[in-house]
């Protein structure tokens, strides 16, 4: 089972100089992309996800709507370029397609999909480079994106990955820690401090469980700081951008809907 | 590529718009402008080669635009088995996301994946129609072993001249790649073994004669590789000067425009892809050409066609080679000096 890296040496650092509990570096990429409602990158480390929203907007099959909500379509794409080895998935590969009801079951109960009855919201990942963490990556980037598209959400999703190495539990997994740990993903909601995700392919004694998962919904919370960051940045910018439109000695009357700053 | 739905008097206002005198685009630019590209290269780690290319992005939002990512992995075949051929090969494919064409179904969109994934690769990697563009080094070990180069390339948005940008990133990624350096490996038993000698006891078994891994001169009785522990990624892909690009002219009957956006590809009849490929020191070489849409083209509009073509061919290759090598510099010495400095 073991490899030859070590995953956690006698110094407590981890095959890439990262202690236990520290998270890999992440950034945070707003822009537009292409004729996308609302789209964010987001790069954990060396895994990188772009995800962009459409919608609400009328569902391309009728058949498929429902009367009292909008529906989530969760549609994942992985670069044949993405991984160590090259591996071209098709759109109905398995991985691909349970990946996609995973984001889309977390989703479901955070955004407030009765606002927009018989209509539909288009997820589109893609999976731009991995190197472990995907699904977290896939879940942060998705809430982003939706924030971005102006989509009502209930709250933030933050997700993150934890393993336990021996009896150390160590947080945000690479593909290495990931082929050789027991690991759980976890997706926390940080205001009303609730879990929409628990997932775990791997078996983890279970009194190391409770001490993993207290871990992870923590991060969950640092994660949830740097999302708001840049989500506040973004909106500081548009703000800015009215402004800047507006002309002199015209009241400027319209009802901001952007007092974000402290209440969330 | 995919045809946005516009009205009929959408599509006229466009017309006689660019039939004015002087033209006028909805951009403000000339009938030959082309829109800021932008290009960077190694942006896949795990890709032996690279790059990101953009058509159109805005300057201040930070979005819109043709977005095109590109990469080339390297995988070893092996040529015995009948998997791979001698001298290596080169496989294209194109994968266009849900989300820059919203509008078609996944089947229109398998079907508009497939069309530019036979483009890329009749035009760059047909093994019989293009022998001078097949790079030389993708052999491991001859009549045994050799590289497969698989070039992957995602569409990530489309806002018109989806086919240049496509191209243009495709050889950027080509002009990155690099190939990892291999030494061929046979086994061969020591002589010591054969001729056992019962020297004094207590003697120091000193190593004679060849090793087992003696890698000189053995390229044809080679049975396996390695790869040695070198500073480098490997050396470049051979004949990277000479990847084709391509330049689309969109014919309206008595003009024509390069760059189109996707209201302008959809009103104009007819569009002529050519592709050129300029070696140094070489003639122009027109690699392929494809001509789409409704409309006729007289043969003589047609030579003309392809004269011009060439030319603007050629200013987007000279300057898509400039920012290539400057990318290489950024890359390559710079990181070097900075690695130097902080030593």
């Amino acid at each position: 089972m073991s490899s030859r890296i070590e995953i956690l040496n006698d110094g407590g650092f981890r095959s890439d100089g990262r202690k236990q509990y520290e998270l890999r570096d992440i950034t945070i990429d707003l822009s537009q992309q292409g004729t996308a409602d609302g789209s964010a990158t987001i790069t954990h480390g060396l895994t990188q996800v772009l995800v962009t929203v459409f919608g609400p907007r009328e569902a391309k099959m009728r058949s498929q709507t429902l009367h009292d909500r909008a529906v989530l379509n969760v549609e994942m794409s992985v670069a044949p370029f993405s991984t160590g080895e090259r591996r071209k998935r098709s759109r109905a590969d398995r991985r691909i397609l349970e990946l996609a009801a995973m984001i889309a079951s977390t989703f479901e109960p955070v955004v407030q999909t009765t606002l927009y009855p018989r209509s539909q919201i288009d997820i589109y990942v893609h999976v731009l480079q991995q190197d472990g963490s995907l699904l977290p990556a896939c879940i942060n980037a998705t809430t982003l994106a939706l924030i971005t598209a102006g989509v009502p959400l209930h709250d933030f999703v933050c997700a993150v990955t934890g393993g336990v190495h021996s009896t150390s539990p160590l947080l945000d997994l690479t593909t290495l820690e990931e082929n050789d740990l027991p690991h759980m993903t976890v997706a926390v909601m940080p205001r009303t401090r609730k879990v929409t995700l628990v997932t775990m392919e791997t078996r983890l004694h279970v009194d190391r469980f409770r001490e993993l998962f207290e871990l992870a919904c923590e991060a969950g919370q640092t994660i949830h700081k740097e999302m708001k960051a840049a989500v506040k940045e973004r909106t500081v910018t548009l703000v800015g951008a009215m402004d800047a439109g507006s002309k002199p000695g015209v009241v400027d009357d319209r009802d901001r809907d952007v007092v974000m700053g402290e209440s969330i | 590529m995919a045809a946005v739905s516009l009205s009929k008097s959408e599509r006229a206002y466009i017309q006689s718009s660019l039939k004015a005198h002087p033209p006028l685009r909805a951009d403000g630019r000339g009938l030959l402008d082309f829109r800021t590209v932008l290009l960077e290269t190694g942006v896949a780690p795990l890709a032996n080669g690279s790059a990101r290319l953009n058509i159109g992005k805005m300057a201040r939002e930070g979005g819109g635009g043709t977005e095109v990512v590109a990469a080339v992995k390297l995988e070893v075949e092996d040529v015995e088995t009948g998997d791979g051929v001698d001298g290596g090969r080169v496989v294209c494919s194109v994968t266009c996301s849900p989300a820059a064409y919203s509008h078609l179904s996944s089947n229109a969109l398998d079907e508009l994946q497939h069309d530019l994934s036979v483009i890329l690769q009749q035009t760059i990697a047909h093994p019989t129609l293009h022998p001078t563009l097949h790079p030389k080094n993708l052999t491991i070990i001859p009549r045994k072993k050799a590289w497969l180069l698989n070039l992957d390339a995602v569409v990530l948005a489309d806002a018109g001249n989806v086919v240049d940008a496509l191209f243009m990133a495709a050889r950027a990624a080509l002009w990155d790649a690099k190939v990892p350096r291999t030494r061929a490996v046979q086994y061969r038993a020591p002589e010591t073994l054969k001729s056992p000698r019962n020297d004094a006891p207590g003697a120091m078994d000193v190593d004679e004669g060849t090793s087992g891994f003696d890698t000189r001169d053995m390229a044809r009785t080679a049975a396996d590789f390695e790869l040695p522990d070198y500073w480098d990624e490997g050396e470049v892909l051979d004949g990277r000067d000479k990847w084709p690009i391509c330049v689309t002219l969109n014919l309206l009957p008595s003009v024509h425009l390069l760059d189109a956006t996707l209201a302008e590809e959809a009103s104009i009849p007819l569009r002529l892809h050519l592709m050129f490929s300029f070696a140094p020191s070489a003639p122009p070489i027109l690699q392929s050409m494809r001509l789409l849409g409704p409309a006729e083209l007289e043969l003589k509009d047609l030579k003309d066609s392809i004269a011009v073509g060439e030319r603007y061919a050629k200013e987007l290759f000279t300057a898509l080679e400039s920012k290539l090598r400057e990318e290489d510099n950024r890359r390559n010495i710079k990181a070097r000096d900075r690695f130097a400095l902080m030593r």
